[in-house]
């Protein structure tokens, strides 16, 4: 593709954060609601606290049934998921009709989860379709511009995550290393002093969680202006 | 009908379905004030056209969209059917299509109507009849093109047992269309944006042509020349715009100046002669219901040829002669608004209560300019499958699409949108119609 304009990078950006928000908290709470089969004591407060989302559910059942699929929620999954379908459905032509099609599956199979007697197992279709999404990004974008758009906006999504949930230093170090060496290819504006702050945060021990949140989400607020 | 291999596609319908919702086969609608995206109802029985049937329609279509661009060089240009009074001035100055900026602007190639959609039925009677020219901004090809596409896959045995044209080609044809015109540069879609009704066709054109999906803030205009511009200020110079916003939204400076979703000044770029516009500024004139009356007349003056399509019995009340046989005949008839589109501003006089023939015929009165009587055309049913799966029948159109270039070409398929409830002849997506494919037999 050629030239892309600024309207077309940042949904490129919040593109790959959505869809990675969605992925990984998919990933969260399949653990979340695993664990609230056995728990006598509610631990989806706890939950809500480290993802830094009001707890505004009623029962566990109630954050069963909302938290993915509650669409006036904003904090839900199902909402993050339109954010990155409002994005994606901008960029048919940076990303092809097949490769949008795996956001639209992915909206498609988390409604039919909602009426599920066992909505894991949908659930696990969503899963699939945002593997086969980066799959697809890799195999058909052939602008390395784009592409890189997209995973910066994922690798800052996930180290954001990762930082919130409290990772392993070595998996929050890894990421951290993808993303400083993503960024020069998007051909955005970007301080390489706060990447190299960044960097430097990732190499800590233990790590200042903390900070490396407050770091990531400025290069991310900084990268498209 | 009655092809075992159509009947073998039917077996597929929530296949097809599926993949129509996979790749977001969808339209948008407001209702009550809120934004709904819907997947368009397609159905998989198809409305099948012999070959010499679409032979013969294919030359009328032509026929029909070179006259049509006759006629938008001649009022642009010299006026000579109104000097020569085939056509009253009060239907073209009055006209809300006429752009009196456009007079004297001349577009690249002298194309105006570089995409028609011309909307037909078939009457009981076996013939075709144009219903409407569209010439403005035609919408629906992308959805037989796509429905096509997710048939194969889900029915092979059906393509390679019956032979038809292969629809595949409108973006190739678009792609055409827009190269001839352009003045050098990118070619690119205009869209309004994500909340248009047609969203999702102007980004897969866009995508199928190879053209960019831009909207106003998108691009600048500098020196009369058109840029595309990207994040960090590098531009690229645009040759052609397929827009799919109105006339009145495309430049604020020269037209509706509150308009957010335009390019300031791009119609001055237009009319320096350095970018294309498809279809150009002031087609409004032509696809107004009044003109639709004069379309034959047309083909008479600047073809010197017969019609081969015919219109439906249209009445101008405008004439005294037309005025005297509606009222003479009110309650036979269709009366359709001139300035209202998508199906609104069209009512059956035999569904009207004694107090709306009433004030109907008072305004009537007071503005015969405004309003067209048509013949209620008894025209052919399609079945369709219903919600119960019960195969029924339900009427149906044919949007036909003729683009112009080098010369005419006539798409080998077309929408073919059919109303939903027993009773309507509204066929329009936005009133709860659906579509099929169009299959051109290949002999």
């Amino acid at each position: 593709m050629g030239i892309i304009t600024v309207n077309q990078s940042d949904c490129l950006f919040w593109l790959g954060r959505y869809i990675e928000r969605v992925y990984t908290t998919l990933r969260m709470y399949n653990r979340e609601y695993d664990r609230l089969i056995d728990e006598t004591q509610d631990s989806y407060g706890a939950y809500c606290q480290r993802m830094g989302i009001p707890n505004i559910y009623s029962s566990r059942e109630d954050f069963v049934k909302r938290y993915p699929f509650d669409a006036s929620n904003p904090d839900s999954i199902r909402s993050t998921l339109d954010r990155a379908y409002d994005n994606a459905i901008l960029l048919r032509g940076e990303l092809g009709t097949q490769c949008l099609a795996y956001v639209e599956m992915t909206i498609y199979d988390l409604k039919r989860a909602e009426t599920a007697p066992a909505p894991l197992i949908p659930l696990r279709d969503l899963v699939d379709h945002i593997l086969a999404f980066w799959g697809i990004v890799d195999d058909v974008i052939d602008s390395e511009q784009v592409r890189s758009i997209l995973k910066t906006g994922k690798r800052i999504e996930r180290i954001d995550m990762y930082a919130r949930l409290r990772y392993d230093a070595g998996e929050v170090a890894h990421e951290i290393r993808r993303l400083s060496g993503r960024i020069p290819k998007t051909g955005l504006n970007y301080d390489q002093g706060t990447i190299d702050c960044l960097m430097a945060l990732g190499k800590e021990s233990p790590l200042n969680y903390g900070e490396i949140l407050q770091k990531v989400d400025e290069i991310g607020a900084n990268l498209i202006r | 009908m009655g092809f075992p291999a159509e009947l073998e596609l039917l077996k597929h319908t929530d296949n097809v379905n599926q993949l129509l919702a996979r790749y977001g086969v969808k339209f948008s609608i407001y209702k009550n004030n809120q934004f709904k995206e819907q997947l368009f109802p397609f159905d998989a029985i198809p409305r099948i056209i012999e070959a010499d049937e679409f032979a013969y329609l294919e030359r009328g279509l032509k026929q029909r969209a070179r006259a049509l661009n006759e006629f938008l060089n001649d009022i642009y240009g010299a006026k000579a059917i109104v000097k020569d009074k085939v056509i009253p001035e009060d239907f073209i100055f009055m006209s809300k299509g006429y752009m009196a900026e456009c007079d004297g602007v001349v577009p690249p190639k002298g194309i105006y109507n570089h995409i028609s959609g011309i909307d037909l039925v078939k009457g009981k009677d076996g013939k075709w009849y144009i219903l409407e020219d569209n010439l403005r901004v035609p919408s629906g090809a992308s959805y037989p093109l796509i429905a096509r596409e997710i048939c194969r896959i889900c029915c092979p045995e059906t393509f390679r047992d019956i032979r038809i044209d292969d629809n595949r080609n409108y973006a190739k044809m678009l792609k055409k269309t827009m190269d001839y015109v352009s003045c050098g540069g990118l070619s690119v879609v205009l869209t309004p944006g994500r909340f248009n009704s047609a969203y999702f066709e102007h980004s897969y054109l866009a995508e199928k042509t190879g053209a960019k999906l831009v909207s106003g803030t998108d691009l600048v205009v500098e020196d009369n020349q058109v840029y595309y511009k990207n994040y960090n200020g590098r531009k690229e110079r645009v040759g052609a715009i397929y827009r799919r916003l109105s006339d009145e939204y495309l430049d604020p400076m020269n037209f509706y100046k509150d308009s957010l979703i335009g390019v300031p000044h791009l119609y001055d770029a237009f009319r320096a002669g350095n970018v294309a516009i498809l279809n150009a500024v002031g087609n409004g004139v032509a696809d107004d219901k009044g003109i639709y009356y004069f379309v034959p007349r047309m083909i008479h003056y600047y073809l010197e040829e017969e019609p081969i399509l015919q219109n439906a019995p249209t009445y101008l009340p405008f004439y005294k002669e037309d005025m005297d046989y509606c009222q003479a005949h009110f309650d036979e008839l269709v009366w359709k608004d001139v300035s209202e589109a998508g199906g609104y501003g069209v009512v059956f006089a035999s569904k009207m209560t004694e107090e709306q023939k009433k004030d109907f015929k008072a305004q009537l009165a007071k503005d015969p300019r405004r309003f067209i009587a048509q013949n209620v055309i008894d025209f052919q049913d399609l079945d369709i499958i219903d919600k119960d799966g019960s195969r029924v029948p339900r009427k149906a159109d044919l949007r036909a699409f003729v683009l112009l270039a080098d010369e005419p070409m006539v798409w080998h398929s077309g929408l073919t949108r059919f109303t939903t409830k027993p009773d309507s002849f509204i066929v329009n997506s936005s009133q709860g119609g659906g579509f099929k494919d169009t299959w051109v037999l290949s002999r």
